[in-house]
């Protein structure tokens, strides 16, 4: 057992399941979708593109692109809720576009997590 | 910066990046949840983003207040421990960062990566210099005089930034690197097409043919000119594919014995080699009384070459092994001493001695050597060996009459042999002729041109010499050596041109006659001054000054053009 491949395995999984528990719900009910959810899928999201940083191969090239557009999304819709969002109400159409950004960003986390179990199952040790 | 720099600098980043994040998240956590009063005395909970901004100006140390109302106790306390924790991960961040970029392994990436691109954009024709010296640095120096690119590879850091202080123009790339490792000849540039030759001088045989075999197997067209110390390393190296392979103490015996035997060839040579002008004074060297000081490679060597002319010259010798050897091999005459022993040197009647050959390793008691020799004894001949460049200075202010500087005979051989091939082959020609031809040359050379003639080579090719090519390409256009060389001016007269060589599909003309026909690909050595060379550079170039002196008529179109209608 490899203690970074443990850390790294982590936040690349953690990274996913809370983008995944943000975006599940309906998307135009502001009430089934946590604000402190995103902030914490954003956090986890930047630790994994950090722990992904530096490796040369062609597998880690293609991991830390997944994590840099899941990062982008993720922002992106913090974004819009903190300029929109000022007075706690916002419009609908608008959340709309804040959940559809997060659903992007787990379709890059899933990538992320299945390209990482590949590379895992192919390891040897 | 080259990637690999960049993945050394990402890499060692994760650690710090991971402990801003998470201390981040840590503090902006805190301030979520601890509730604030407003400015009406209602609860409220900071946003996301305020928590977030609030701590990207106080981790920063940047500090614009407590927004968006003043805080509480409870939000003052807890503000107060994550400052410490923020600032202390942005701090282990920077340090990171800056102790990254005087780390030695990054440095040399960079370095490194900078290398490789400078000898990418040498567009020019460059040799790969290996190792940097006194030696090699008077190389560079004389490969830049001569309009050729230098790439230096050396082991030493130091070595490089003196390299770099000595401020080449055009700028000489150095790299710090082992040449045992063959990517390091990579990064020179070996299997560059400008690259035309690679100088490995080093003290090791090991290594000059570690260098010759990678090199030959990188780059099969390249020149590769080695030091060697042996005869039986020189064949060595010639199999391994070394095209110039240089024995510095042989040269020095095969000097003496022209010296000994024919003193115009030896004057030729000098010159060929830019050391001396064809009407310096040389030493004869007398048939008599000669003593060799210093049995080792190169006084065995020299003490061959007087016995062969029938010459026994008196040897001394400190090693005692090295004196029971040579006795055992029939050589007599070898004492065992100190010649730095002033007794010793009287009992073998040095005050009689015509020539005194100082030929230790050792600088110092080279010298010591001279000076009690030149104690007793005035008027003899006292030629001594200098090993280091740097000692030059000391050298020339002692009374000797020759000095034999083997790393000076490397500069020039090496430099000539890349630089002026023919030259180079010129010598080795000479090497067969007798002391009479040797004669004849040398008073022709002064007699039509001066005392230092410049030697120039011209190859009939498209790009050097176009005229003549073109002139030459057409079938039944045939021109001999005499066109050539006449004037400009008039051409009836001539300039003052000697060739001294031709080269044609491994055939070589020595001292072709001026009816010798030219041929397309004839390499051609001249010697001549500098307004002959000028001449004969605009000849076979310039389409009018070629015609003028192929006719004796301007070229002129408009001429043509009345004439015909």
């Amino acid at each position: 057992m490899n203690l970074d491949k443990v850390i790294a395995g982590f936040f690349i999984i953690l990274a996913m399941t809370l983008n995944f528990g943000f975006f599940y719900g309906d998307a135009l009910d502001i009430n089934m979708h946590s604000k402190y959810e995103l902030f914490a899928a954003i956090i986890v999201n930047i630790i994994a593109t950090v722990l992904k940083l530096g490796d040369k191969t062609q597998m880690g090239s293609v991991l830390i692109a997944t994590s840099l557009v899941a990062d982008l999304q993720l922002i992106a819709a913090a974004t819009i809720w903190t300029i929109y969002g000022v007075n706690g109400v916002i419009e609908p159409e608008l959340f709309g576009v804040i959940i559809s950004l997060s659903g992007g960003a787990l379709l890059a986390n899933i990538t992320s997590v299945i390209l990482y179990i590949g590379d895992t199952l192919k390891s040897k040790r | 910066m080259n990637n690999s720099s960049l993945w050394i600098i990402l890499q060692r980043m994760r650690m710090p990046f991971t402990v801003i994040v998470i201390t981040y998240a840590i503090a902006m956590v805190g301030l979520l949840i601890i509730p604030g009063v407003d400015d009406q005395g209602n609860t409220y909970h900071l946003s996301i983003f305020d928590a977030f901004y609030f701590i990207s100006y106080t981790a920063t140390t940047i500090g614009f207040g407590e927004t968006p109302y003043p805080f509480t106790y409870a939000q003052k306390m807890w503000v107060s421990a994550s400052i410490y924790l923020t600032v202390l991960g942005w701090f282990y961040g920077i340090g990171t960062l800056v102790s990254l970029l005087q780390d030695k392994l990054f440095l040399r990436e960079i370095a490194q990566a900078k290398f490789i691109r400078s000898v990418k954009n040498i567009k020019e024709d460059f040799v790969i210099i290996l190792g940097y010296n006194e030696t090699t640095s008077e190389i560079i120096r004389k490969m830049i005089d001569s309009n050729m690119r230098v790439v230096v590879v050396e082991k030493d850091q130091q070595r490089i930034d003196y390299l770099h202080l000595e401020g080449f123009i055009p700028h000489v790339p150095g790299l710090v690197a082992d040449v045992h490792i063959a990517n390091s000849l990579e990064y020179a540039g070996i299997k560059s097409i400008h690259c035309k030759g690679i100088i490995s001088l080093f003290e090791s045989n090991l290594l000059n043919m570690r260098v010759t075999l990678a090199s030959r197997i990188l780059n099969p067209h390249i020149k590769i000119a080695v030091r060697s110390s042996t005869d039986i390393e020189t064949s060595n190296l010639l199999d391994a594919g070394a095209s110039i392979v240089e024995n510095p103490l042989q040269i020095i015996s095969y000097q003496i014995k022209m010296a000994l035997n024919s003193p115009s060839l030896f004057k030729l040579e000098n010159w060929l080699y830019n050391i001396d002008t064809l009407d310096c004074k040389t030493f004869s060297i007398p048939k008599e009384k000669i003593m060799i000081c210093g049995f080792g490679r190169l006084g065995k060597s020299l003490y061959n070459i007087f016995l062969e002319n029938g010459i026994e010259p008196v040897v001394i010798e400190i090693d005692m092994d090295v004196v029971t050897e040579a006795i055992a091999k029939g050589i007599d005459n070898v004492v065992c001493g100190n010649a730095e022993d002033r007794v010793l040197l009287e009992k073998l009647r040095i005050e009689e001695m015509k020539l005194i050959i100082v030929a230790t390793n050792n600088d110092t008691t080279n010298l010591s050597i001279v000076s009690t020799i030149r104690s007793v004894n005035r008027n003899a001949l006292v030629i001594a060996r200098e090993n280091e460049l740097s000692d030059f200075s000391i050298f020339s202010a002692a009374k000797i009459d020759h000095i034999f500087l083997p790393s000076e005979i490397l500069i020039h051989k090496t430099t000539n042999a890349i630089i002026n091939p023919l030259s180079d082959k010129l010598i080795r020609l000479l090497q067969s002729k007798d002391e009479q031809w040797g004669q004849q040359l040398l008073s022709r050379l002064i007699k039509t041109i001066n005392v230092n003639p410049i030697t120039f080579e011209l190859n009939i090719n498209k790009t050097e010499a176009v005229e003549l090519y073109h002139y030459l390409s057409k079938s039944d256009n045939s021109i001999k050596l005499n066109e050539i060389r006449k004037s400009r001016r008039d051409r009836q007269q001539y300039n003052n041109v000697i060739p001294l060589l031709i080269t044609r599909c491994e055939e070589d003309i020595l001292l072709p006659s001026f009816e010798c026909e030219l041929k397309m690909g004839d390499r051609i050595l001249f010697a001549c001054d500098e307004n002959s060379k000028d001449d004969i550079e605009y000849i076979v170039n310039n389409v009018y000054e070629f015609h003028y002196i192929i006719t004796g008529e301007e070229r002129n179109y408009l001429n043509k053009f009345i004439s015909r209608s």
